[in-house]
């Protein structure tokens, strides 16, 4: 039997969660709740986190970006491109967040909402939904608002 | 192939009452019948003014293959990103600042979907392909 790799392992809520999306998609709506029930099913809570130690690790990953960006570029995958592109510019944002809230504290919510672009993960602070995504381009109904 | 109905783009001009042969446009609940629409008929998506149709697909094109080497690096970028989704969940779980929390709900749910899209991109993007059928096997046999 073959072992599976240690990343898939790791990501099953992950893919699991992606294909229950996937099939909702196509409007598979038994599929997608199987989907949905094996995403819960593999998920383990975190004891606990820290932020700077969340904001390292975004710093990790936006260089390992780059090296996947040179490999997909030789292979002409474009749907790797695609995804480090819009992965990498939500990644910058969600580590500026993290630096202005580490700086300003609980001042940077203040007053503002919480959006959130459903297709990309675009994170924005303002006061309105953005007319479109300015990663990803998804119109402002792809957008959710985040807490109360 | 059946069609179905984008519900907050359809203005109830009704041609596709009109056009539809079995009326299965016709329903109380704004959608459309599926079990009366004829595969591949799509009179309605083309009678449709506001392009609020579209069919759906009973089968899919296997994807191309991924490189193997691409595939991995986007695993592991996926799992650092689900790792700090989790982070970013306890710490939305346990402080009681109320911008600390909304902040680090944010996270977490911007981090699950840049981690799907590194899985859609490593390869499990399409739920009847080779490499979802693979993996949902190694799962049963595991
Ligand atoms: S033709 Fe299009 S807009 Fe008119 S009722 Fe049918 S789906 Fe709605
Ligand atoms: S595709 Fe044809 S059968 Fe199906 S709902 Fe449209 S008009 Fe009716």
């Amino acid at each position: 039997m073959r072992v599976m790799e240690q990343n898939i392992h790791e990501s099953l809520p992950v893919i699991f969660s992606n294909l229950q999306k996937a099939s909702e998609k196509q409007q598979n709506y038994d599929s997608a709740e199987h989907f949905g029930k094996l995403s819960e099913k593999y998920y383990q809570d975190a004891v606990s986190g820290d932020l700077r130690t969340i904001k390292d690790m975004i710093v990790t990953d936006i260089s390992s970006m780059a090296d996947i960006q040179s490999l997909a570029g030789e292979n002409g995958d474009r749907g790797i491109l695609r995804a480090l592109r819009w992965g990498g510019k939500v990644a910058a944002i969600q580590k500026s967040l993290i630096d202005r809230y580490l700086s300003k504290g609980e001042a940077l919510t203040e007053g503002k909402e919480i959006f959130l672009c459903e297709a990309c993960g675009f994170i924005f602070l303002g006061n309105a939904v953005p007319g479109l995504c300015p990663v990803c381009k998804a119109p402002s109904s792809r957008f959710t608002k985040v807490g109360k | 192939m059946y069609a179905s109905r984008n519900l907050s783009k359809c203005t109830k001009d009704c041609l596709c009452l009109f056009v539809c042969p079995t009326g299965a446009t016709n329903t109380e609940t704004g959608q459309i019948d599926s079990s009366r629409c004829l595969d591949g008929c799509r009179l309605c998506v083309d009678a449709c003014p506001s392009k609020a149709i579209f069919l759906v697909m009973d089968e899919y094109p296997e994807p191309a293959p991924k490189d193997a080497a691409s595939a991995s690096k986007m695993m592991d970028l996926c799992s650092s990103r689900f790792a700090q989704e989790k982070a970013a969940a306890a710490i939305a779980a346990s402080s009681d600042e109320p911008g600390l929390k909304k902040l680090t709900e944010a996270l977490r749910q911007s981090l699950r979907i840049t981690a799907e899209d590194c899985a859609r991109e490593a390869g499990f993007m399409l739920p009847q392909s080779e490499p979802v059928r693979a993996l949902m096997e190694e799962l049963e046999s595991s």
